[in-house]
């Protein structure tokens, strides 16, 4: 069987597709989508007064947008959504434990509190 | 049974048949050990960069030295980002140009991100440098000591990904990596994808959150 760049990724080669798509295509437009939520992201820092993103919003809409390029990233370019469940399972118990840890050792030097931690 | 765990299709009937290597490992999960095992090293990744990140948050506010939105470049460190980012597009090609069998468009592919890798890189010595030189050293404060080890861990992250990628042409050029072992490209691309992410919390947290 030969497949060229142009044609699908035929299901029986992908682990979990449901339908024949070009894969290539799926990455180049995730890539435009990563590139433009990057693009936001500068936004606040460069337009620091938009209604969107001002005073105490910023952490939180920053948050939200680093999340949406990590999980784009896992889920697309790292192929989760496609692979065995198991592997899912795997990378959120470290990611969970890591920022079940994390927050613990933050909240415990008081950092939410403005000017009380350290 | 026998029979039912003799019929799964081996990589090596893979091989023989498809033009791709995504086929069942013949193991209890039907993952191979090797891709299972970088998942879990990722995994365990996702708690060492946690602890640095938690470090830095800490620390953020040095008591003496320049404080970090004194000496941050955005607009260059953004370009670095996008860099970084395209990097995972080109990546992500290598192992689907490999999946089909195309050994010449991956070394391409490959070759694109171990340049973009280095421009990060080169981006990150730099921006290093013009830290040194504004009076920011690696004991300056508690600020700089966290910032340089989180981002400079992660550099050396990239660089190791870097050799993993130039290590993959060369393998090719060889022809040591055939389409059944397409899954090796993959799983350093896992590698390589998973450093991309690690800059996607740090560029966010480090250099675009206000003190």
């Amino acid at each position: 069987m030969t497949v060229t760049s142009h044609d699908n990724v035929p299901t029986t080669v992908l682990d979990g597709a449901v339908k024949d798509y070009s894969r290539d295509k799926v990455y180049v437009l995730t890539a435009i989508f990563l590139g433009v939520v990057t693009l936001v992201e500068i936004a606040t820092y460069a337009f620091p007064d938009f209604p969107v993103w001002a005073d105490e919003l910023v952490v939180p809409v920053l948050m939200i947008l680093m999340a949406v390029k990590f999980f784009t990233i896992v889920y697309v370019f790292m192929h989760l959504k496609f692979d065995k469940p198991i592997l899912t399972r795997i990378f959120y118990m470290g990611l969970v434990l890591a920022v079940l840890v994390y927050v613990a050792m933050l909240s415990t030097f008081r950092i939410w509190f403005h000017g009380q931690h350290g | 049974m026998a029979e039912t765990l003799t019929s799964r299709p081996t990589i090596a009937d893979a091989d023989a048949h498809q033009a791709s290597a995504h086929i069942d490992a013949d193991t209890n999960t039907g993952i191979s050990n090797t891709k299972l095992g970088m998942w879990l090293f990722l995994a365990s990744e996702c708690l060492l960069f946690g602890g640095l990140i938690t470090t830095y948050l800490l620390y953020k506010h040095p008591l003496e030295g320049p404080t970090p939105h004194e000496i941050f470049d955005i607009p260059f460190t953004s370009t670095s980002s996008f860099v970084l980012l395209m990097s995972s597009l080109t990546m992500v090609l290598a192992v689907s140009a490999i999946e089909r069998g195309e050994h010449q468009r991956m070394r391409v592919w490959i070759g694109a991100t171990a340049v973009l890798g280095a421009t990060f890189i080169a981006g990150q010595i730099y921006e290093f440098t013009v830290f040194v030189r504004e009076g920011l050293g690696f004991t300056t404060s508690r600020f700089s000591s966290a910032f340089y080890t989180l981002t400079g861990f992660h550099g050396i992250h990239v660089t190791i990904g870097i050799i993993m990628l130039v290590s993959l042409v060369l393998l090719s050029l060889r022809g040591k990596i055939p389409e059944h072992k397409a899954e090796t490209v993959e799983i350093v691309g896992l590698y390589w994808h998973f450093v991309d992410v690690v800059w996607v919390v740090i560029f966010a947290v480090v250099y675009l959150i206000p003190s």
